[in-house]
């Protein structure tokens, strides 16, 4: 009974908490000052709107659970796309196949950073900062930066457009990747060495865990991740161009850190990255539906950053300060 | 662990609940209780390529006096970032929120005619505007300048400046580019047809650099000794070129013109380096842009007009599904200092 209550307290003090609470005022704020901004269209938009984002941020979690980053999965997925467009109409491949192809581009490209980080030992951040520029570059070079892939069956838009049996089609994708992520992070050994190794590399290879192999594991994924981002992209929009999810890097890192994942690995969870992904993505589209200028989202994301890790850190800091109130009586108890 | 689980469940169940709940309304604030549809409130969402770049700035001043004129009611957003995908997002926005005519320009013609398209289908009216979308995402374009226009204008500023006779040259972006390429062959047909008297004796493409235009100038102006006049078919070169001009101690006596910002060119238009710069008036734009979405949404536009008729500026000739805002301006030392952008 005693054990349940402060189960319950911890729980209401998570950081997922507050950011699940901060999250329901929003909706409740836009859905009283926007216009048709709480109706069904306007929540699969918000979906559709934050599916190549969303699965972005997944892919990122475990990567910073490790203690690194990943900052080439927007132009990577800016590469997959114009690739998925060439492997289509410029190589004839029925769309399956083209698709398959672009995740395989994905992994490859995944693995480059996999390997240049977990052999090399080179730091993640240099090694994206370098396939950022790298990746774009090949986007942009391969279309001289003018040549868009257009005109794609309508059977592949519906992915990005329609909706299937009221759900809009990538969801279905983005809820499949959810619950992959969330088994893996959550409910697998992989998901508790990615943790170890986040807190303490050298820790981790003493406990037996290979970390090169675990850490090459989440730059692939990530890899495969923005290929199928890529692939969803094109079809919401249409079109593949060279300069398809530019900036995507950094919205993804913002969710995931928002959702309590620690930026220096070790803490963190799906779950926390999801909810970081809808705060964005309904801030996004409140401030468009309450008729306010759409740059102040940048600012409010901030803001909510800035709320939610602080909302987070007090009850903390609160705890600290009532252990070091009681600390001296402990003392003078033990001799 | 678990009871966020249950709570991330719980916020699902409630969405679906609130959503399910609401059916989607029209127009923001378009629900004037008025009888007759004429007199309805219309509300247009107007869509520039970037937000804080200052001919799009400029774009919307003239839609804001044509919206206040017409009583409408006018949202104007754009993308602040380079994602390609944002006027996508931007344009879904508004179909959810019920706006009645979306008037946009295109950064990317394919990608945003997907959305754009998806509100026709949804009974919103589109018109586009110096930028176009595939023509079946739109009803009509208003189109600012025909590549005709442009280069009889151009052309013509040039001859009135060198008397009909003398050596030109012209300072191009890039050799390949298609607008550029389309700009010059009317240049060219312009001199042959009315000004055989002048002579283009050179065409250097400055890769819409400054710097570049700046330097093919000071090359030109020692190989052409005669030269009277240099004609820049991009924006960067007009600057470029005056400066060249200016540090060869020619200012005056080889004129410079072509399509540029009033903006970036002021100085040298005050300092007599450069003569005019050529582009249309973009409150203009906008202004014409609102009065057509105006029109469209009340159906007194419709496709097969001849013209058109926007509040002070009268009327405007429809070629197709095409409204044409007329000759380009041209801007010179008189009336540069009216415009900002």
């Amino acid at each position: 009974m005693n054990t349940d209550k402060h189960g319950f307290k911890k729980n209401l003090l998570r950081h997922e908490t507050v950011l699940f609470a901060v999250l329901v005022v929003e909706w409740i704020f836009f859905d009283a000052i926007g216009h048709n901004f709480g109706t069904y269209d306007n929540t699969c938009d918000i979906l559709r709107h934050s599916c190549e984002i969303g699965l972005l941020a997944l892919a990122m979690t475990p990567v910073i659970l490790t203690g690194g980053i990943d900052l080439s999965v927007g132009s990577l997925l800016g590469l997959c796309a114009i690739l998925f467009g060439k492997f289509w109409r410029d190589a004839g491949m029925p769309i399956p196949v083209a698709a398959a192809c672009t995740i395989g581009v994905g992994a490859l490209a995944g693995g480059l950073n996999a390997s240049l980080i977990a052999w090399l030992r080179l730091p993640p951040l240099i090694v994206t900062l370098g396939t950022f520029s790298l990746f774009r570059g090949l986007a942009e070079a391969i279309t001289h930066g003018v040549d868009t892939f257009t005109d794609f069956p309508a059977s592949f838009l519906f992915l990005g457009q329609e909706r299937w049996f009221g759900i809009p089609a990538q969801a279905l994708v983005f809820i499949a990747a959810v619950i992959f992520f969330w088994l893996l992070v959550h409910r697998t050994t992989f998901g508790r060495s990615f943790r170890a190794i986040g807190f303490s590399p050298e820790g981790a290879h003493y406990a037996g865990i290979p970390v090169g192999r675990r850490v090459a594991m989440v730059y692939v994924l990530a890899g495969i991740v923005s290929a199928i981002a890529a692939i969803i992209y094109t079809a919401r929009l249409g079109q593949a161009k060279a300069d398809a999810g530019t900036g995507y890097e950094l919205f993804a890192i913002t969710a995931v850190v928002l959702g309590g994942t620690s930026i220096f690995g070790g803490v963190g969870s799906v779950h926390g990255t999801l909810l970081g992904v809808a705060a964005i993505a309904v801030l996004h589209s409140g401030i468009a539906h309450a008729l306010l200028p759409g740059e102040m989202a940048g600012m409010l994301t901030g803001v909510l950053l800035i709320l939610a890790l602080a909302g987070s850190a007090l009850p903390k800091m609160i705890s600290g300060l009532r252990a070091r109130k009681s600390a001296p009586r402990l003392a003078k108890q033990i001799p | 662990m678990r009871n966020t689980l249950l709570l991330l469940l719980l916020l699902a169940a409630a969405v679906a609940t609130i959503s399910g709940c609401k059916q989607s309304s029209k127009a923001p604030s378009g629900g004037n209780v008025t009888s007759t549809p004429a007199a309805k409130q219309v509300t247009i969402a107007f869509l520039p390529k970037s937000k804080g770049n200052a001919y799009f700035v400029s774009c919307a001043k003239g839609a804001q006096k044509a919206a206040d004129e017409l009583g409408d009611k006018l949202i104007v957003d754009g993308p602040t970032d380079p994602d390609p995908a944002r006027q996508n997002e931007i344009v879904e926005n508004w179909i959810t929120l019920g706006v009645d005519v979306i008037a946009a320009s295109c950064e990317n013609k394919e990608g945003i005619s997907t959305a754009l398209r998806k509100a026709e289908a949804r009974g919103i009216k589109v018109v586009t505007y110096d930028a176009d979308a595939l023509p079946d995402a739109r009803s009509f374009f208003v189109n600012q300048a025909t590549p005709q226009g442009i280069g009889c204008a151009l052309m013509d500023e040039a001859a009135r400046l060198c008397e009909s006779n003398g050596e030109f040259a012209v300072i191009t972006g890039s050799l390949t580019a298609e607008n550029q390429t389309e700009w010059r062959k009317f240049v060219e047909e312009r001199r042959a047809a009315a000004y055989p008297n002048m002579k283009c004796v050179a065409v250097e493409a400055c890769d819409d650099l400054k710097d570049k235009a700046q330097s093919e100038t000071t090359a030109l102006l020692s190989t052409y000794p005669d030269l009277k006049l240099i004609l820049s078919t991009t924006s960067l070169g007009v600057p470029g070129a005056a400066e060249a001009i200016k540090q060869a101690g020619k200012t005056g006596a080889v004129k410079n013109i072509g399509l540029g910002l009033p903006d970036e060119n002021k100085r040298y238009v005050h300092d007599g380096v450069t003569q005019s710069v050529i582009l249309w008036k973009t409150a203009d734009l906008g202004y014409l842009t609102i009065y057509a979405a105006d029109a469209l949404a009340r159906g007194t536009l419709k496709a097969g007009d001849k013209t058109f008729k926007a509040g002070s500026l009268g009327e405007f000739e429809i070629q197709g599904d095409n409204i044409m805002l007329g000759k380009p301006f041209t801007f010179n030392q008189d009336n540069i200092d009216q415009f900002d952008f």
